[in-house]
């Protein structure tokens, strides 16, 4: 039976909800409301603003998430609803390099569980896990829009493309 | 109004439409059946599930319904193979990570998935990938998750916004993997579980009767709400006595509320068959001594006897007569025949907090039903938060606004949940409210008006400005907070503010389910009211019969009074404080157990009926009062029959004449009373107290700056609501448990204080 099931990433696990929003400097502030002023309704600007939050804290947290509700005179769970939907926005702590897979079909026909099977064996966890020492992440994505050199993976913002085991190895080598 | 006429030809049919009407309704109309998942009628449209699809000649693709608007010399047809095909393909689709286990869920019999499968699902099932797989879980005291049964049909999250506001549950995650939760795992909101009900498979299942029983194995018995003055229609699903829960789903009632419930009116019913029903007529011998059961002719002979030597001693005057405003029509009917035609009495009063009689006895235009409501243009509300005490009210404010486009105009001293509606808010000093009647009035007093609200001038300007704009009805409504003259005043406005193309409609909220009835059967214009029947105990008034308890603000600071009293009977369900003082004390039935009616704020008179044999020994209130004038010497002659009080109460009270149950049997179309509209007089006495009252008014309390809490009236626990384990744990809070798997009452013991906390005592 338990072979037939796949468990859902556990999407809302118990949180603690802190008392008070997460704070941010006088220039981060000004930032978001540079953002804020471009839009008519509110609302519109939640997807800037957690770029911002997630780049200031490292990960959506409840701090941030109750932060954005109440500058966005929205509540907490529509913050959840958007920031669950997209895979650049994380709701939980990933490590210094967040190694996105593509698993769509023109990488996943070019050799991806190859590439994945590689990264993890280096790395010694599954894909949604991080490395005890908090280097590395390395999560499943769908189409990053380079099938052109299929298969590839995206460490933070850049592009690895065309790759091989071998290549694998090197990239994360020579990583800092 | 005319509407533009259009046709349509559905399967070689014509059909004439109003323009802008929605091609699947008006084929389910026309009996054309139209399977369909995520439409959901006055939600936003959702086009998820594609069950709806039909073929509409000149567009390319096959369409789906329930998003397509009519237009004229549209042909459509609803039944082919190639649509058949794609339904079916769509059921297969639905099933690929649907557990095939409907056995042990507890939608299994009433689920809408289930129906679609028979209808249009394969024999086999071909998917042989993994399936998703998610622990079922609780989302709150009310609400359990069984989240792979999900279709994704996002019916819950559009009335948790669209109907509440609340926006406490939406759709997390992503294509396969989207889940139906909130963020944290924990449902923060009313509780009202329109999300149960509207959800078409087990996902989102009533925590409170979980497990607990087969819906095939109920007897559904529709029936009106015992709690607030707006009257939903329910669906009472009894097994072998007990009551084991409350619906709305459409395919049982279809009353003014749709599937529409709040917390009290779904969960709120436990009590019932609580084992803290008093089980005995009982009888206290001795004044200081204890209740002993008794039997009912003993109590009743009891009662009679006493009452027959203090009417001699004291006069008939002496004796005083009190209804609940919870009691049917037919109880308080006759609770008032009793005190005038048998005791004679003038000293008859309803434990309401809230008396309309002066706004009724005023009336100048008839009072709105909830689908006006839905449909008005402007609505103004004079106090009140009808989110918390008559939500099904606050829920058509929502639509109206948000559907409707209807502008809605606040005058409140606390900003309420119900603001971020409103096109106007006006945020006044507490018990400025009256003065809001002045200014609707006119503008000359607008200068002292602004001044003791605290507000600016214009404000005032603005608010006459919209309605003078309207067009369609505008809906004028107002809690317990006016005065006398201010709502006589009010009830005449309406000839006022009203145009060729502007209709006046009122909305009083009262706060219970049969205020209005109370009215309506005239026990409220007695020659006292409780507050001044409580004072008098001892001196005018010996002796007090009373159906129900009083309220715990009308016994506060008069905690003596029901001592000195040389007798007290009580009609009740539970031990309340004021059967602690009583002589003798009867077993009434509550609604689920008898037969009658109540009259809701829209002045609709909606059938009570019977569910459940009565718990324990206790009897309908009309029945008791009957016995006990039998054995006082007078015959009533309804026998059991609570429809013969009815036919008695079409031949006395005017505006329920020609009634009969049988006219009240289709809930979907209910009888509105017809209260007596008074013909236009001069008001100018009564504005003119309305404003020397406003103008000895206080101008130092402050505005309330704080926006209440989601269910800080919805959560108090009072005498009934008492009896829910679930309400205790949101009155204190709704503390989240360590794990979401197993039931909260299993994890969270109240501490004492939380639990004295949550109680405030009952009405
Ligand atoms: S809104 Fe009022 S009538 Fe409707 S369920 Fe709630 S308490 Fe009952
Ligand atoms: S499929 Fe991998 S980038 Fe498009
Ligand atoms: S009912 Fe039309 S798509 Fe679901």
């Amino acid at each position: 039976m338990s072979q037939q099931l796949t468990q859902i990433r556990p999407l809302s696990q118990p949180v603690h909800m802190p008392d008070e929003p997460a704070t941010f400097s006088a220039a981060v502030e000004a930032e978001i409301d540079g953002h804020l002023a471009k839009y008519p309704v509110k609302r519109s600007a939640i997807l800037p603003l957690m770029f911002i939050v997630q780049r200031e804290r490292g990960y959506l947290d409840p701090a941030g998430v109750l932060y954005l509700a109440n500058r966005l005179a929205l509540r907490v769970t529509d913050i959840w609803e958007v920031a669950t939907f997209y895979s650049m926005i994380q709701t939980r702590p990933v490590g210094k390099y967040h190694i996105q897979i593509c698993k769509t079909l023109s990488c996943k026909i070019l050799g991806e569980p190859l590439i994945t099977e590689r990264v993890c064996k280096k790395l010694g966890i599954k894909p949604g896990e991080t490395t005890a020492d908090g280097r590395f992440t390395v999560s499943m994505v769908e189409c990053l829009g380079s099938c052109g050199t299929a298969p590839m993976f995206q460490i933070n913002f850049d592009y690895h493309e065309n790759l091989t085991p071998e290549k694998v190895d090197r990239i994360l080598d020579s990583l800092p | 109004m005319t509407q533009d006429v259009i046709k349509v030809t559905i399967n070689n049919k014509d059909i004439q439409v109003p323009k802008g009407a929605r091609l699947i309704e008006v084929c389910r109309d026309s009996g054309f059946d139209i399977p369909s998942f995520c439409y959901y009628s006055d939600l936003a449209l959702q086009a998820s599930c594609r069950m709806c699809l039909v073929r509409i000649e000149k567009m390319p693709k096959l369409q789906t319904s329930c998003t397509i608007t009519c237009t004229d010399g549209m042909v459509v047809t609803t039944q082919s193979e190639e649509i058949e095909k794609a339904q079916r393909a769509m059921v297969e689709f639905l099933l690929a990570n649907h557990p095939l286990d409907c056995p042990v869920c507890d939608r299994g019999g009433e689920c809408e998935l289930q129906e679609m499968a028979f209808d249009w699902g394969g024999l086999e099932e071909r998917f042989t990938e993994k399936k998703n797989y998610y622990a079922e879980r609780y989302l709150s005291p009310m609400v359990a998750n069984d989240p792979q049964r999900c279709i994704l049909c996002k019916r819950c999250t559009r009335v948790c916004d669209e109907w509440m506001g609340e926006d406490a549950i939406e759709a997390g995650g992503r294509g396969a993997n989207t889940v139906i939760g909130t963020y944290g795992g924990w449902l923060d909101c009313s509780q009202c579980g329109n999300c149960i009900e509207v959800c078409p498979t087990g996902t989102l299942l009533d925590a409170t009767y979980r497990h607990q029983a087969r819906p095939w194995e109920l007897a559904q018995t529709v029936s009106t709400c015992t709690y607030c003055s707006d009257g939903c229609q329910m669906s009472l699903g009894a097994r072998g006595g007990e009551l084991m829960r409350v619906v709305a789903r459409d395919r049982y009632v279809n009353g003014l509320n749709g599937e529409f419930l709040c917390i009290k009116g779904r969960f709120g019913h436990p009590f019932v068959n609580h084992e803290a029903r008093i089980r005995t007529p009982m009888i206290r011998y001795k004044k200081g001594g204890k209740l002993i059961p008794a039997t009912w002719d003993d109590a009743i002979r009891h009662v009679a006897s006493k009452l027959d030597s203090i009417a001699n001693k004291h006069g008939r005057n002496s004796i005083g007569i009190v209804g609940s405003p919870r009691l049917t029509n037919e109880a308080l009917y006759l609770l008032k025949k009793f005190a005038t035609d048998l005791i004679g009495t003038d000293n008859y009063a309803v434990t309401d907090s809230v008396n309309l009689t002066p706004f009724f006895a005023n009336l100048g235009a008839p009072l709105a039903t909830h689908r006006d409501i839905r449909y008005a243009k402007t609505i103004v509300l004079i106090g009140g938060e009808p989110e918390e005490l008559q939500p099904l009210t606050g829920k058509q404010i929502r639509q109206a606004v948000r559907n409707g486009g209807a502008r809605l105009i606040i005058f409140n001293s606390v900003p309420i949940r119900l603001r971020e509606q409103a096109s106007q808010f006006i945020h006044i000093r507490p018990g400025a409210e009256e003065a809001a009647v002045l200014a609707l009035a006119g503008g000359a007093t607008d200068s002292l008006v602004s001044r003791k609200m605290g507000i600016e001038t214009a404000e005032l300007e603005k608010v006459r400005g919209t309605i003078n704009e309207t067009e369609g009805d505008l809906i004028i409504m107002f809690d317990g907070s006016l005065s006398a003259a201010a709502q006589s005043a009010l009830a005449q406005l309406s000839y006022l503010l009203r145009a060729d193309n502007r209709r006046v409609l009122f909305h009083p909220l009262p706060l219970y389910n049969n205020s209005i009835g109370a009215l309506d059967m005239g026990m409220t214009n007695g020659a006292i009211d409780v507050t001044q029947m409580l004072d008098a105990a001892g001196r005018g008034i010996r002796a007090v019969c009373v159906a129900g308890s009083f309220l715990p603000e009308q016994l506060r600071g008069r905690e003596e009074s029901l001592a000195k009293l040389d007798f007290l009977m009580v009609q009740e369900l539970f031990e309340t404080d004021t059967t602690s003082f009583a002589d003798v004390v009867l077993p009434a039935a509550s609604f689920a157990e008898i037969d009658g009616t109540f009259t809701n704020n829209d002045g609709f008179v909606q059938r009570v009926r019977q569910s459940i044999p009565p718990v324990n020994q206790s009897k309908a209130d009309w029945m008791i009062t009957d016995q006990l004038a039998r054995e006082l010497g007078v015959e009533f002659g309804f026998g059991m029959s609570a429809s013969a009080v009815f036919n008695e109460i079409a031949m006395q009270v005017p505006g329920y004449a020609g009634l009969r149950y049988p006219l009240l049997k289709d809930e979907s179309k209910p009888v509105q009373v017809k209260h007596d509209i008074a013909v236009q007089r001069d008001i100018s006495n009564e504005l003119e107290t309305v404003r020397t009252a406003v103008e000895q008014m206080d101008e130092s309390p402050e505005k309330h700056n704080d926006t209440p809490d989601v269910g800080h009236e919805l959560f108090k626990i009072r005498t009934l609501t008492d009896k829910v384990a679930q309400f205790h744990l949101l009155a204190a809070g709704n503390p989240r448990p360590e794990s979401l798997n197993v039931s909260p009452l299993y994890q969270i013991t109240l501490s004492d204080d939380l639990r004295a906390e949550a109680v405030v005592a009952g009405d």
